[in-house]
């Protein structure tokens, strides 16, 4: 288990560094470059060559790729070029922003997922299993931005009893969370419905039942804890899966967490703070991947024997 | 002695091939949410050719470009606009046919990467196993699981901002997912007596990969294909949504949205439009996926 856990470990650092790499160099070569963009054309003789040695953009590559991540490892990874704001004070707000974001559609969706998937198993083929069911199809269909639109439409601007946008208290929290959090629901309310139904179909379910027990406690204490398998190892997919989503949700909703930040910093070519916020969104994935794997580990004996690949 | 020609497994392939593939169509029917999945993806490859035809041709994009400001933001059915207009006074019918257009372009080209990438790694690390096996299980593991609009949005870095970052963005995703599926069902494959067989009879591997394993993988390369074409679409809407995919005056069904809900107290439809049209190519293409799934591989229910 610890060998395990360890190998896993240095992969996923392999990992962060080969995508760092990637990021650093990508952004670097892409066109446009930051001196032009910030500086008028005017300007930009002057300005130009002061800039470029300011910003460091005259050493060589490698050399500015080990600048760029000593700074990053001691915290300081320099000023948004466009906002002159520290790209470190940046990150704490907007990061504080989208962590709430995204524990809110985390808790929404297995508050909800979990027991209604519950329910539309053991009622099944009930009035209430087929809402659900065309519930999951919509959620899986309807792209989370147009479901946005609507909702701030009829929600906020139509009815007021919403904020439209930015971020804010818990009201402003409600519309991104929900959203952001839909088509997981839909997800995870279909699996766990499919996969209790397939945990009930098992000889022991038969023999509880024979000796007498309750079917709400079958359900409840000895399928559920079975059927919970597929749900936790789906988990490593959807938490990545959300933190992409959170690059458009946070757009509608001007949220302004960290993947509204990136979004931004890409559209203005402000390479210093995308590239930071790439890396850090990237190593934040990587350890998500990490988690899920050792967790999928502990909790399925079946994977733990060994039986992987 | 005379030994068989290997060509007589061959044949006896191929004909109880054919009737699975019969059955399959005659399943197909009998699962009505399948079929109607199915009618609606012809529909949606009928529009989109349609739009990657406007798109391309010169001569008619004037269809989604031409600006009637005497009927801007106009209501389906004014002035000749059977689905209205946006605030330039563009028809929305066209726009959205031509978006369509994109979106399948992006399908198209995204998942034909993802399949030639997943399905020939695959085949390669489920068939030799050993170390090769293990380079690309690690390669494997290095791309999945990121989440496709972040990998799309730094790929917008690099580049310029365009649809090209969400087609790389997928290639370099999802294959990985496909590649999983299709490894696994090699290894069980090549336990099987007819691929022993053939390679008895020293068949050589590229020939063992193209005609024994790759047509016994195709029901899962359809079921797949279906599945990552409504992934590419959505992801594309919503990366253009965000401003980064499809560039103005290049209709996108995601920009179109993006556009639209400027003027959503005005008109309702021109976000409802675009965004009705995505949700019906996700939805068919999912219920297609479904259908062919239970038809081809039950055991790839995921959800």
């Amino acid at each position: 288990m610890a060998q395990f856990v360890l190998r896993r470990f240095l992969y996923a650092l392999l990992l962060l560094v080969i995508a760092s790499v990637l990021i650093f160099y990508g952004l670097r070569v892409a066109p446009g470059d930051i001196v032009t963009a910030i500086a008028s054309p005017t300007q930009a003789l002057v300005i130009k060559s002061t800039l470029t040695k300011q910003l460091g953009l005259d050493r060589p590559l490698a050399v500015q790729y080990f600048v760029f991540i000593g700074h990053v490892l001691q915290g300081n990874p320099g000023v948004s070029v466009v906002s002159g704001a520290p790209i470190s004070t940046i990150i704490r707000e907007s990061g504080l922003r989208t962590l709430e974001l995204g524990l809110s559609a985390a808790f929404l969706t297995y508050a909800l997922a979990i027991p209604l998937g519950v329910l539309a198993a053991w009622k099944r083929n009930s009035v209430l299993d087929q809402g659900l069911r065309f519930f999951t199809v919509l959620g899986m269909g309807v792209p989370n931005f147009f479901l946005a639109v609507i909702l701030i439409q009829v929600l906020a601007v139509n009815h007021h009893w919403l904020p439209v946008a930015g971020p804010g208290g818990i009201r402003h929290l409600i519309l991104p969370a929900v959203v952001l959090s839909v088509e997981a629901i839909a997800l995870n309310l279909r699996l766990m419905r499919s996969s209790l139904l397939e945990e009930l179909s098992n000889d022991y379910i038969r023999t509880l039942r024979a000796k007498g027990i309750t079917n709400r406690r079958v359900i409840c204490v000895h399928a559920l804890r079975n059927a919970l398998t597929p749900v936790i190892a789906l988990a490593g997919v959807i938490l990545p899966t959300l933190l992409g989503y959170t690059l458009i949700v946070e757009t509608v909703f001007r949220y302004e967490g960290l993947g509204f930040q990136l979004v931004q910093a890409i559209t203005h070519r402000d390479y210093a703070l995308a590239q930071t916020l790439a890396l850090l969104l990237t190593a934040v994935v990587i350890l998500c991947n990490f988690l899920a794997d050792v967790g999928h580990h502990l909790i399925d004996p079946r994977v733990r024997e060994g039986s992987r690949g | 002695m005379a030994i068989p020609e290997p060509t007589a497994f061959v044949d006896v392939g191929a004909e109880s091939d054919e009737r699975p593939l019969r059955d399959a169509f005659a399943l197909l029917l009998a699962n009505r949410v399948a079929f109607l999945g199915g009618l609606l993806t012809i529909a949606f490859l009928g529009v989109g050719v349609l739009g990657a035809v406007i798109l391309a041709t010169p001569g008619l994009q004037h269809l989604y470009l031409d600006q009637d400001f005497s009927a801007t933001l106009a209501h389906p059915g004014h002035a000749g606009h059977l689905l209205g207009t946006d605030q330039y006074g563009r028809d929305l019918l066209w726009r959205t046919v031509a978006g369509t257009g994109i979106s399948l372009l992006v399908g198209v080209a995204a998942t034909s990467a993802t399949l030639v990438l997943g399905l020939t790694l695959g085949c390669i690390a489920g068939y030799f196993g050993g170390i090769i096996d293990r380079l690309v299980s690690g390669l494997i593991d290095l791309t999945w699981g990121f989440p496709l609009l972040l990998v799309a949005v730094i790929y917008a870095g690099m580049l310029e901002p365009g649809i090209t970052a969400v087609v790389l963005a997928i290639g370099t995703v999802v294959w990985a997912g496909f590649a999983r599926i299709v490894r696994a069902q090699v290894r069980s494959l090549r336990e099987r007596e007819f691929i022993e067989a053939a390679r008895a009879l020293g068949t050589p591997a590229p020939k063992i990969i193209l005609r024994h394993l790759v047509p016994n993988v195709m029901g899962t390369v359809l079921v797949m294909a279906s599945y990552y074409v409504a992934i590419a679409v959505i992801t594309e809407a919503g990366f253009s949504f965000i401003g980064l995919g499809a560039q103005p005056p290049t209709p996108s069904l995601g920009q179109m949205i993006a556009d639209g809900r400027n003027y959503f107290s005005v008109s309702i439809w021109p976000a409802t439009v675009p965004g009705v049209m995505i949700a019906l190519i996700v939805l068919a293409l999912n219920s297609l996926g479904d259908g062919l799934r239970d038809i081809f591989d039950p055991r790839l229910r995921r959800f």
